[in-house]
């Protein structure tokens, strides 16, 4: 079965009316393909609710466009292009690597060799590479020598070869730095080659890889150097790569392991010694440059390597001691990056067509939509954004877009067998996760491992990012998730009526409080878990300042994130970073010492850790999760205080609050947030609805919230598997309103929007979106709250 | 431990029975779980099935346990209208493979025939923490985690 023969992505996530947006498109197999912008309003198919709704709006670019093949060369290399200092007539070659997949599975995606450093193509040229049984194997042209002995995996080894062209002699180092006491030894191999060094033009030096082909077909242009294929990209990590233009003995090899090292002269020159100064063709530390695109060469000619698609790096080294964690204290022992053979920073596709958008243009979600007269079909979501200043509404919804890049094509449901005991149910997959479990190159989420079992914590939106579709239900949720999900809301608001602009997290990123400050109220996403600091900051600043803030989810402002530095030359927010450090829910756990971002040099982790509690953004904070179903709200007695009664006019205290929906069946599921007053709730916080006693086993706290395991943790069990809705003042007459459940947006649509959740929510957000300050609450509210002290209603009835 | 009943005991048929009568109960909700509604469709009180049943409950979590090679799964062949039964490949690149020709038009009813594939296809004593096999060295045992 064929899935998706259209794939594509734009240049930008927010484009600005007059600016330029170009889509890059994917069309295997049909000759040409239908093109039109379309405004999203509704993106679920569920037909218990409105069903999908989206809206031509007759742009410029809709039309027949010729399909074409595009295709994406992921995994991660470096390289220096061809020069004639690498072509030499003698070679020693040598570094330390970590590998993770030395031998693969014949069926694996990209089993067979793997380059480590590489002048080679196509029988001609020298390298060291990993063959398929896991061996080191040194090439000199189509010779081979190796040594026999399988490479232990997650393990250091210092592998080094030497080639003499006046002898012929060619000699293999691979020496373990981790040996146990029943291990063999492994013994240098030496072999007389009859051959003399040849290379292919064109073929660059590669680290992590090897040159498999030059091509002039068209698709080869978004390879890197264009129109070179990287083949055998290799798994784990590389550290202190080096090349030398003769056959060094070993005695030459151990010290070439110092590097250039220019200050043992006071010539400065390169070189551990004056002859060794004399062989070096490139010495690279990628200690040096940690948050950026190059591999430094401390050698003589400064053939500093280009880095392609991101691999992670302020990874420990093969000297990381253990006693320094954060690589900007000690980047010497940071001098590894770690490569992997699904790695992808930019897909780099020929422009298929592109829309300036015309000024006046209403601030919405938009998306290409791709279509083929066979039936294909593919979405490319994008939001017109306000230049700061030029806002057109009193209200912005806030596109939680890093949250988006950090799910962007994930593959648990097909990788990760515990995901049927995370979700209590058979995971159901869609054609996008069929299509990715087959296209690697596409690259996975930060929720996903790479596929050599590493955790992946960068991703780019440079790419088709097939999970942020609509008509895409979630495995997590078997319904819509992050950005069908968000569509709930934007329903409601457009079959409300209200004006609103759209705003995302990366604007919100860059340009700070002035993104924010024009707007009366800013809404939230389902789910907006990934932010960085900046945006963070830009919140709180809004807030203080008397801006008004409807949280509209859970799990939100969990995660650590930042945009790497790197890419900014080629747009906003290209690439996001996270690291999954101790605590927090984690599919997958950094290493000891990987814990510092390699983009801004940040502690990575989530942000409680960093001081940062959730629960200080919007007044609740994450407690638990569960993905079978959802269930309802009841109010509290506090709903009835007069500083927050306004929000129930026309709702009985009795009635069940979103005891429907389209995710889970109810307002109250997935992912939940509660109050907690000593992890950064205000004390002043009112609860006004909770779902507390009603959640399935399923349910679970989260682990950052106890200290050790035991029984009893469950919905059925714990009383902090609920969701709390909570509403709070902020100064000069601001408020935040957080609805705490990810399924709660689920419960806009239902009825055509008429029902108590809608009713709750347009309360709200009619006395939120008002311009002048809100009304200060009676003196009788003005009084002294502790934290620990402070008493929820309903352990207030227990006692 | 408990065991894995087989399909033909009385146990195994308990379980079948309240397995679907929950099933059944899910038919309209966006999710599923083990539990009975008490209206169909709507999760406002549900009871029964894995919060009642708990030779039920430690099956299904045996099942759901099990590593991603060989695992079944649901596939959504047409949005809304199809669904098919298929098994995944537990190798990176490998994509899941349909195991039946069966088309289903509603997304509850493959997990009944999934449940009763597995109650077919499991050891009675299958996930018993003794029986640990090749790979318990290296996390690869027989309890899954992500």
């Amino acid at each position: 079965m064929t899935w998706m023969k259209i794939t594509g992505y734009a240049d930008k996530f927010s484009v600005h009316p007059g600016d330029t947006i170009k889509f890059l498109v994917n069309c295997d197999g049909p000759a040409e393909y239908q093109a039109e912008i379309v405004k999203m309003i509704h993106a679920d198919t569920n037909p218990r609710g409105p069903g999908f709704i989206e809206e031509s709006i007759k742009a410029s670019c809709d039309g027949t466009y010729k399909g074409m093949k595009q295709e994406i060369y992921s995994g991660s290399y470096g390289f220096v292009v061809d020069k004639p200092q690498f072509c030499v007539e003698s070679v020693t070659l040598q570094c330390w690597i970590w590998p993770t997949t030395p031998k693969t599975h014949p069926k694996y995606w990209k089993h067979g060799a793997q380059g480590l450093v590489t002048k080679w193509h196509d029988g001609k040229g020298y390298g060291l590479f990993i063959n398929e049984d896991g061996c080191v194997e040194f090439r000199i042209n189509d010779q081979v020598i190796s040594t026999g002995a399988p490479l232990r995996d997650h393990a250091w080894h210092f592998v080094a070869a030497s080639f003499d062209a006046k002898t012929g002699e060619a000699v293999l180092y691979h020496e373990p730095q981790i040996v146990y006491a029943l291990d063999p030894e492994i013994e240098p191999v030496t072999k007389k080659l009859a051959t003399k060094l040849a290379y292919t033009p064109g073929t660059p030096t590669v680290i992590a890889g090897y040159c498999g082909a030059l091509s002039d077909a068209p698709q080869a242009k978004a390879s890197m150097p264009a129109g070179t294929l990287i083949k055998g990209h290799y798994n784990g990590k590389i550290d202190s790569p080096r090349i030398a233009n003769r056959a060094l003995s070993r005695l030459e090899i151990e010290t070439m392991k110092l590097g250039a090292q220019p200050g043992l002269s006071e010539r400065r020159n390169s070189g551990p010694t004056g002859k060794l100064s004399e062989a070096i063709v490139a010495s690279w530390d990628f200690s040096d440059g940690i948050n950026t695109l190059a591999g430094k060469d401390k050698g003589p000619y400064l053939f500093h390597a280009t880095i392609v698609n991101c691999p992670t790096r302020a990874m420990t080294g093969y000297n990381w001691e253990g006693q320094v964690f954060d690589w900007k204290t000690a980047p010497e022992q940071y001098g590894a990056i770690h490569f992997h053979d699904d790695d992808i920073d930019d897909a780099r596709w020929a422009t298929s067509f592109e829309w300036t958008v015309p000024k006046g243009t209403s601030s919405k979600f938009y998306a290409a939509k791709l279509t083929s007269k066979d039936g294909g079909e593919d979405y490319i979501p994008f939001w017109v954004v306000p230049r700061v200043g030029e806002e057109t509404a009193k209200i912005a919804f806030m596109v939680p877009t890093i949250s988006y890049m950090a799910y962007a094509n994930e593959h648990l449901a097909n990788n990760a067998g515990g995901a049927e005991l995370l979700v209590y149910r058979v995971p159901i997959m869609q054609q996008q996760n069929m299509f990715l479990s087959e296209h690697r190159e596409y690259g996975g989420s930060i929720y996903d491992t790479h596929t050599d079992g590493s955790g992946l914590c960068l991703s780019s939106r440079l790419r088709p990012i097939l999970s942020i579709r609509p008509k895409y239900d979630h495995f997590l949720a078997q319904a819509p998730w992050q950005y069908p999900a968000d569509l709930h809301m934007i329903y409601w608001l457009e079959k409300k009526g209200y004006e609103y602009d759209i705003i995302t997290d990366e604007d919100v990123t860059y340009d700070g409080l002035a993104r924010l400050e024009k707007y009366n109220v800013i809404i939230t996403g389902s789910h907006p878990e990934h932010n960085s600091g900046p945006q963070l900051d830009a919140l709180h600043n809004y807030m203080q300042r008397g801006g008004r803030f409807m949280y509209m989810g859970a799990d939100g402002w969990y995660w650590v994130h930042s945009y790497h530095p790197g890419y900014d030359g080629l747009g906003r927010g290209i690439v996001t970073e996270m690291r999954r450090c101790e605590s927090g829910i984690r599919t997958w756990r950094a290493d000891p010492g990987e814990y510092y971002h390699q983009g801004t040099g940040e502690l990575g982790g989530m942000w409680r850790f960093r001081g940062r509690y959730l629960h200080t953004i919007a007044g609740t904070g994450m407690s638990s999760e569960g993905f079978d179903i959802s269930t309802y709200y009841s109010r509290t007695p506090e709903s009835n205080d007069e500083r927050v009664a306004w929000a129930f006019e026309g709702i009985t205290y009795d009635e069940k609050l979103g005891n429907f929906g389209l995710v889970g069946g109810g307002a109250a599921g997935t992912e939940l947030d509660i109050v907690d007053t000593m992890l950064g709730s205000p004390p002043h916080t009112l609860v006004v609805a909770t779902s507390a006693g009603r959640h399935t086993e399923g349910y679970l706290l989260v682990m950052e919230d106890y200290g050790f395991n035991q029984q009893g943790l469950d919905g059925t069990q714990h009383p902090r598997v609920r969701s709390d809705i909570a509403y709070h003042e902020t100064p000069n007459g601001g408020a935040s309103f957080a609805f705490s459940s990810i399924a709660f947006c689920g419960a806009l649509p239902w009825n055509n929007g008429d029902n108590n959740i809608s009713k709750l929510v347009g309360n709200v957000l009619n006395r939120f979106m008002k311009d002048a300050p809100l009304p200060m609450p009676s003196p009788a509210a003005i009084v002294h709250r502790g934290r620990a002290d402070y008493d929820q209603p309903m352990n207030k009835a227990r006692k | 431990m408990i065991p894995i009943p087989r399909k033909s005991s009385p146990d195994a048929q308990r379980m079948i029975d309240e397995h679907k009568e929950c099933i059944d109960s899910m038919k309209g909700v966006a999710g599923n779980s083990v539990l009975k509604c008490a209206t169909p469709g709507d999760t406002t009180t549900v009871t029964g099935g894995i919060h009642e049943d708990f030779q039920l409950n430690r099956v299904l979590l045996r099942m759901r346990a099990q590593p991603a090679k060989g695992k079944l799964v649901v596939v959504c062949t047409k949005i809304e209208k199809e669904w098919r039964i298929a098994r995944l490949s537990g190798i990176r690149g490998v994509p899941p493979e349909f195991v039946t020709d069966k088309v289903y038009d509603n997304e509850q009813d493959p997990q009944h025939d999934i449940f009763l594939m597995r109650l077919e296809e499991f050891a009675e004593t299958d996930g018993f923490p003794e029986h640990f096999r090749e790979g318990w060295k290296r996390r690869d045992d027989m309890w899954t985690v992500t």
